[in-house]
């Protein structure tokens, strides 16, 4: 279970381009819920996502990661419990290693690391076994640099890499915003089957209210660093995107203007 | 021609060099980190091993001390620039030139002779081997004991978090690395190799001086890059025989340079010639791929 109350965060602060991203944000996430997460651009989705994992410190508040206060502890000490796939398919892995060795950092991830071989022969099996998983063929690829592979098929080892291992949440960060859109459906079908079959517990970034009312078992939209609404269960079945939107007029009594929310 | 002299001469500095070419693989290459600290962490090298040989220690204990200042030098780099926030270039920019005060602190003078005193090299010479070859048995040895060592590394689980740290730092802390901690492991162990070459140079040359330093990073990356020209650093390993390869074909380069009466050349001109081969070095691959590239469009 993860817990986010209260959470401010303001950039800039004290200077002319003062933002402020995250206005009293509370959220909690029971285990095995799958969320997903729409806001307009600038509603601190990315800042929510990114103070969850530790690349930003909240100014206030409290995240409590399976009863551990994390509030405090950069990225790395938090890793054993969030795993994270990023929405540019690059940023997920490493172009220069290979497939194994990316693999073989993700099996690691919160761990010790020695001096023993990263890449160890116990772990090829496994390895072999969840790439087929993807049916890309990449089984037959481990000792391949990851540069050689498609955004679409490095988003798939991305998504692997971050189940490879046991995880209090999975965060998505619109992790299917960057590719074509057959490929972006292929890896979200991806994200359903690995999040059902792992009984994960998940945090979807997206850009979609279409995909936010589709995907997963409850979502929540935010608005000025603030989740403005929370919908799941009964509620939120047979929602559509139109329903959505008056129910966030309704809320804040605002005309939604971001284009790219109703098209997309 | 080369006399033979000259061209084991050139593969004696070669080797060494090629200690310090592995030691900016590390920083330049595997973590993206443009180190001039070795600059300063040679004649570190150069300067502890002379005077720990003087006191009468063992050559090989002092050539160990002086790997491990060269590391102390590289981890107070690394700590400017990944606790004080300072960039990188900049940081080992003040600890070269802090070095510069600390290496004539521990000489106690500008130079220190080394000529009569017992070094590394000393039991070896009576192997019955010729004398110039001497040395570069020995540093033939060293280099492939620390290649293994280096390669074994950067296949284990911290060298890979280290790799991962210099390609994609953020993915890097998303899989539990501790970036900074990893920036000053590498940058300590890549001066730590360059003080291991500077008290090697130091003890083959017979004299440690607090100039010797000058030039030892564009030297080194004239090794690296013109070992990649030579073979492509698709692996570890390639990467490491590289900057061997291109350290000694460095130090012939300038070998047939200086002995080739027609150029008229001195040893004056040694500066103004590493700077013309570094630049080749670093165009030549280029104007290559460039020539290749109009040869296949005009085929196509």
């Amino acid at each position: 279970m993860i817990s986010a109350t209260d959470l401010r965060l303001t950039f800039g602060k004290g200077t002319p381009l003062e933002n402020p991203a995250l206005r009293g944000m509370s959220l909690t996430v029971n285990q095995g819920e799958f969320v997903t997460v729409i806001g307009s651009n600038g509603a601190g989705k990315s800042t929510f996502l990114n103070a969850l994992a530790g690349e930003v410190l909240v100014d206030s508040g409290k995240i409590i990661v399976d009863n551990l206060d994390v509030t405090r502890l950069p990225t790395h000490k938090r890793s054993a419990r969030v795993a994270r796939v990023f929405q540019d398919p690059l940023a997920g892995t490493c172009e220069n290693l290979s497939i194994e060795e990316n693999l073989a950092l993700a099996i690691k991830r919160g761990q010790r690391r020695g001096l023993t071989t990263a890449v160890k022969k116990q772990y090829l099996d496994q390895f072999r076994a969840s790439l087929s998983s993807l049916n890309l063929g990449l089984e037959n690829r481990l000792g391949d640099k990851m540069g050689l592979l498609s955004g679409g098929q490095r988003q798939a080892v991305s998504l692997l890499m971050a189940s490879l291992t046991p995880s209090a949440i999975l965060l998505l960060d619109e992790h299917t915003a960057a590719l074509d859109p057959k490929t972006a459906r292929f890896v979200l079908e991806l994200t359903q089957n690995i999040i059902k079959e792992q009984k994960l517990t998940a945090l979807m970034v997206t850009h979609s209210m279409k995909q936010a009312l589709e995907v997963g078992s409850r979502t929540v939209m935010l608005h000025q660093g603030q989740v403005v609404f929370d919908i799941a269960g009964k509620e939120r079945e047979g929602l559509e995107v139109k329903d959505l939107l008056e129910l966030f007029e309704k809320q804040r009594g605002l005309e939604v203007d971001d284009d790219s929310l109703l098209l997309s | 021609m080369l006399s033979e002299i000259a061209f084991y001469g050139a593969l004696e500095t070669g080797l060494i060099y090629g200690l310090v070419a592995f030691g900016i693989y590390l920083s330049f290459r595997v973590l993206d980190f443009p180190d001039l600290t070795v600059d300063g962490s040679f004649p570190l090298g150069a300067a502890v091993a002379a005077v720990l040989i003087l006191e009468g220690w063992n050559p090989w204990v002092a050539t160990g001390f002086a790997a491990l200042a060269g590391m102390a030098a590289g981890a107070v780099t690394a700590i400017l620039n990944v606790k004080l926030n300072i960039l990188n270039l900049l940081a080992s920019i003040l600890t070269m030139i802090a070095l510069y005060s600390i290496n004539l602190r521990i000489m106690g003078r500008p130079n220190i002779a080394l000529l009569t005193e017992e070094t590394v090299l000393t039991p070896w010479y009576s192997l019955g081997l010729e004398f110039h070859q001497v040395p570069v048995l020995l540093f033939l040895i060293v280099v492939v004991v620390a290649l293994i060592l280096l390669w074994r590394f950067m296949k284990s689980e911290t060298g890979l978090a280290m790799r991962a740290t210099g390609a994609n730092a953020r993915m890097a802390r998303a899989q539990g690395i501790a970036t900074g901690g990893m920036v000053i492991l590498g940058v300590a162990l890549s001066n730590g190799l360059v003080g291991l070459a500077g008290a090697l140079f130091a003890q083959s040359q017979g004299a440690a001086d607090v100039t010797m330093g000058v030039g030892v990073i564009v030297i080194g990356l004239a090794s690296l890059i013109g070992g990649e020209a030579v073979l492509t650093p698709t692996t570890v390993v390639r990467a490491l025989i590289a900057c061997v390869i291109g350290a000694i074909m460095y130090r012939l380069a300038i070998a047939f340079a200086l002995n080739a009466d027609a150029l008229g050349l001195q040893a004056q001109d040694l500066n103004l010639i590493t700077a013309v081969l570094v630049t080749l070095a670093i165009v030549l691959p280029g104007v290559r791929t460039n020539l290749t590239n109009r040869f296949t469009r005009k085929k196509a």
